[in-house]
């Protein structure tokens, strides 16, 4: 009489665990608004940190939309607070981090957001 | 940085080791018709003041230096520098100002510019960034001392580049390297 609540319980342990795991394999994406940002000489800095940020597989500078947008490697991530003091380091304003579930490109491409 | 006029050559390397400082060399030739002079030192500039707003910057640095200088012919004897800056930049508008001092016992030379620059079009990060600039340019001593000279700065990159010429025919060249 219990099998089936048991066999749903583990049902739903196995979903919630898969989803889990899927979000973590999932590359994030990292918005970052930013103050100040309006020349692109001055931000170079900005793309050759975080290019070479062991969590961070790609870089993108939109000075329209005034964002930095991080891709997250599967299974690594970069802080906020990492995000926005090297972002201050460089002499700009962090004002908003995202993360975002849709991928890189799609943010990169979306040039509403 | 590496560039200048006719009548006045700048060389400038400088390493920012903190965001709001920066230590370096710089090296300055003043040479017209009358006088060759000669300015070279160590420099440390600081960043004032910087307003990060949300579709312009603007920032106040000033600097000093001490160094050599030397006249044409004469021996070189300590001499000093002053610096201020002040601009203020949209992604189409580009204002600035700047002065420099170099001062020692036989050499005192001032150097003033004034910047206006519009940008033809909102260039993104990874696209050529074209200004066309008008700077007017006063260096005091020197024969013809107030320079207007229309020019072109173009940067991609690491890169920057600036090419213009005077009403009176001078060549302008700076060229700037992010390392």
């Amino acid at each position: 009489m219990n099998h089936p609540i048991i066999l749903s319980l583990v049902g739903v342990w196995l979903f919630l665990s898969g989803t889990a795991r899927a979000a973590n394999d999932r590359a994030m994406t990292v918005k970052t608004t930013v103050d100040g940002m309006v020349c692109s000489f001055c931000a170079q800095g900005i793309v050759a940190h975080f290019k070479k940020h062991p969590a961070v597989s790609n870089v993108h500078v939109d000075l329209t939309r005034k964002v930095v947008l991080l891709e997250e490697k599967k299974g690594a991530s970069i802080s906020d607070k990492e995000i926005t003091e090297f972002i201050k380091k460089s002499g700009f304003e962090p004002k908003k981090v995202e993360r975002l579930p849709d991928s890189f490109e799609k943010v990169k491409a979306d040039k509403k957001s | 940085m590496l560039g200048g006029t006719d009548t006045v050559q700048n060389f400038e390397l400088y390493n920012s080791y903190t965001p709001k400082t920066a230590f370096g060399v710089h090296a300055m030739r003043f040479e017209d018709e009358r006088d060759d002079d000669y300015y070279t030192g160590v420099q440390h500039n600081w960043l004032l003041h910087r307003w990060n707003l949300p579709e312009a910057q603007g920032n106040l640095y000033f600097g000093l230096g001490a160094g050599a200088a030397k006249e044409d012919g004469q021996s070189a004897a300590p001499a000093g520098l002053g610096f201020f800056r002040a601009d203020y930049e949209t992604r189409r508008i580009y204002t600035a100002f700047e002065s420099k001092f170099v001062g020692s016992e036989d050499v005192s030379r001032a150097v003033t510019s004034l910047s206006f620059g519009v940008a033809p079009y909102k260039a993104e990060f990874e696209e050529l960034n074209t200004w066309l600039i008008v700077q007017l340019e006063h260096v005091s001593g020197m024969e013809d001392d107030l320079d207007i000279i229309p020019k072109i700065r173009l940067f991609k990159g690491p890169y920057f580049l600036e090419l213009g010429c005077s009403l009176d025919g001078d060549p302008l060249v700076n060229f700037m390297i992010h390392f």
